[in-house]
């Protein structure tokens, strides 16, 4: 009995080193993740507020001597061509990722939905087919999309745009609220319709406030998705008034002068929205909606 | 409140028949438990009530209506699931309040009724609080009030107690008897516990692989099984089944073990044996209808103490008789030990005999 009594906490204190051993490997690793994504956007950040010259000087400046915020009053002005277009881009990446965010909701909710709850003929092989579109390279499918909007007419139209990030995002969105839907209970449902509610009814008045969380994590990514696409905004459009963000920025690296504080300005701007996003919804993701709806 | 019938009820799933033939009435205001082992279909067969799952074949009657093709909602029933599926995002008073609005009633019965619910359930002060905020024992009172609170024809209740421990059930199975005693209410009540099945249901309908076996009051049940699977299900300790073989000996039938001993036969059951299809049948006996003895008696059997269970009133001893693993009560002033020599006397007024092709009991007349 003494032996054991003995060992017993010496065993328990070599478990919590281990533990901090993992414990502290994990901070330190975590810590430089940290630095690693958030020291370049804290250089662009610092960029975006120097002049011109100072961005360009070697040994760089580390934190700049005169901070202004000059870049920003030029993007924004809409007085100025340069604010002209950075506001125009900005709108347009708003409305294609917008829409593109809207219709892959509608249409991935459904889908979603039946996937989860329905068992019908090919119900496998179309969830599988529905991600084929995504084990392919996107560049793969850059020229037969661009005859296909071409026939279609939609060149240089931000319909192209909507219709070809739809093909990327639905599939994901599709998997990505079936999910969610896979993890709310159907007594839930059954339970609604035996209340008296239709299976219309059951669905938007007790799955859907329950699904918020899935919805709006796919409507994020479905919104980051279109907001950052460069290759497809890059062919598919080529008049200056349509361009999209990711495209528009661009046009600050020249030949012979780039406007660094301006590009990086530029993009600062285009991470607000993405940020705010965020922000804003980031509570949504946090709570567990079910949470008390059934006793496992 | 009103009648159910179900009439030759099959529900196949592919080629697996989940529901085979299930024909039973439930009468009004009468409390049926579906009981049987996990997969035996009961589940499915409340599923098939409650308009959850569509009926392959056969009718189903609620009232005076054959509701297989109506919705749930149109079915006029409530039920209580294993799991309460309880509305997260909604308040206790919501969650109660929920069937009444789907019925469009007025905004002020809703209310009347919703307190009424609470107030018989004594849940008043919850009706603030979300689902996530109670306990279990809360949750599953939330769940029964759902269903009351709308006083439907039929109540379903999906094994309502059985996420509950230990205590909560056996207070829950007593206020959930009690709330049948009080409303008159019809009740299907499916549960895999034979002992809630037993101890709360007018009839009892003992199911097992998609058959439903036998359809009685719970004292029938428990006094006269008609097959060896009714007979091991029903009753805990589960009836004791030993494998023996009959044959005649100077005029009396014997029931013969391969260990070497052999059991005379009262002439009822000697008459019963004489039904058998085969020499081989089963003798069931439960633990409190046999005897133990230090000592060999006429008409006892020899037999070898496995466990001894003492559980303060009664103790109960596992013996090796036949190769089958046999229970016996006993007074715990009789010290029995593990590994010694005993002998058993079957009581043979209540004893059950099987026969062993077909597994049904064998009857004398």
């Amino acid at each position: 009995m003494s032996t054991i009594a003995e060992t017993a906490p010496r065993n328990q204190a070599r478990r919590r080193m281990r533990i901090d051993g993992w414990r502290w490997g994990g901070r330190i690793f975590l810590a430089f993740m940290l630095l690693y994504t958030a020291l370049p956007m804290i250089w662009m950040l610092l960029t975006s507020i120097k002049s011109g010259f100072a961005a360009m000087q070697f040994p760089p400046q580390w934190w700049p001597d005169q901070p202004n915020l000059s870049s920003y009053q030029k993007l924004l002005d809409p007085q100025n061509s340069v604010g002209q277009d950075f506001l125009r881009f900005f709108w347009n990446s708003l409305v294609v990722s917008t829409a593109t965010t809207i219709l892959s909701v509608i249409v991935a909710v459904p889908a979603a939905y039946a996937f989860s709850r329905f068992t019908f003929p090919g119900r496998n092989f179309l969830f599988f087919a529905v991600l084929l579109r995504n084990m392919f390279p996107a560049v793969i499918f850059l020229v037969p999309l661009f005859i296909l909007m071409r026939a279609l007419g939609l060149v240089n139209t931000h319909g192209s745009l909507v219709l070809t990030y739809l093909t990327f995002g639905l599939p994901l969105a599709i998997w990505l609220l079936k999910g969610f839907y896979d993890n709310i209970p159907v007594q839930l449902e059954q339970a609604a319709r035996i209340d008296g509610a239709t299976r219309f009814q059951a669905f938007i008045l007790i799955v859907m406030p329950l699904s918020t969380p899935g919805i709006i994590a796919t409507a994020i990514y479905s919104f980051i998705g279109a907001w950052n696409e460069y290759i497809y905004a890059y062919t598919f459009l080529s008049k200056n008034e349509q361009l999209t963000l990711p495209v528009g920025i661009q046009r600050f690296f020249s030949e012979n002068t780039t406007d660094f504080p301006g590009l990086m300005a530029a993009s600062f701007m285009m991470s607000v929205p993405v940020v705010v996003l965020f922000l804003v919804l980031q509570r949504y993701f946090v709570r567990a909606l079910t949470e008390g709806a059934v006793k496992h | 409140m009103a009648h159910v019938v179900l009439k030759d009820l099959v529900k196949t799933y592919g080629s697996f028949k989940a529901v085979n033939d299930v024909s039973l009435t439930v009468n009004d205001g009468e409390f049926v438990a579906l009981v049987g082992p996990s997969g035996c279909g009961k589940t499915t067969t409340l599923n098939l009530v409650a308009g959850l799952t569509s009926v392959t074949s056969g009718d189903i009657v609620i009232g005076e209506r054959v509701v297989n093709d109506l919705d749930p909602k149109d079915r006029d029933i409530a039920m209580v699931f294993q799991n309460y599926a309880l509305y997260p995002q909604k308040s206790v008073y919501k969650n109660l309040a929920f069937p009444l609005q789907m019925r469009r009633l007025p905004r002020d019965e809703i209310d009347r009724k919703v307190k009424e619910a609470a107030r018989v359930l004594d849940m008043t002060q919850l009706l603030e609080r979300k689902p996530r905020e109670l306990s279990g024992g809360q949750q599953q009172r939330v769940a029964l009030g759902r269903a009351l609170v709308r006083d439907p024809a039929v109540f379903l209740m999906d094994e309502p107690l059985s996420n509950l421990d230990a205590k909560l059930r056996v207070q829950m199975r007593s206020e959930i008897k009690r709330f049948h005693q009080d409303l008159k209410a019809t009740i299907i009540y499916v549960t895999h516990d034979q002992l809630e099945a037993v101890t709360m249901a007018d009839r009892m309908a003992v199911m097992n692989g998609g058959y439903l076996q036998q359809y009685d009051t719970p004292a029938q049940v428990f006094a006269h099984p008609v097959n060896m699977f009714v007979a091991g299900f029903i009753g805990s300790p589960a009836m004791s089944l030993i494998p023996l073989e009959a044959s005649a000996a100077n005029g009396d039938t014997v029931l013969t073990s391969a260990e070497g001993w052999s059991l005379a036969l009262s002439p009822r059951n000697a008459q019963k044996v004489a039904r058998a299809t085969t020499r081989k049948v089963v003798l069931g006996a439960r633990h409190s209808t046999i005897r133990l003895h230090k000592g060999a008696v006429p008409g006892s059997v020899p037999a070898k103490a496995y466990t001894v269970e003492p559980t303060g009133d009664v103790t109960f001893v596992q013996a090796f008789l036949s190769g089958a693993i046999v229970n016996v009560s006993v007074s715990p002033t009789i010290a029995v030990a593990p590994d010694e020599q005993i002998w058993l006397e079957f009581d043979q007024e209540r004893m059950h005999l099987f026969d062993a092709e077909t597994e049904m009991a064998l009857k004398a007349d």
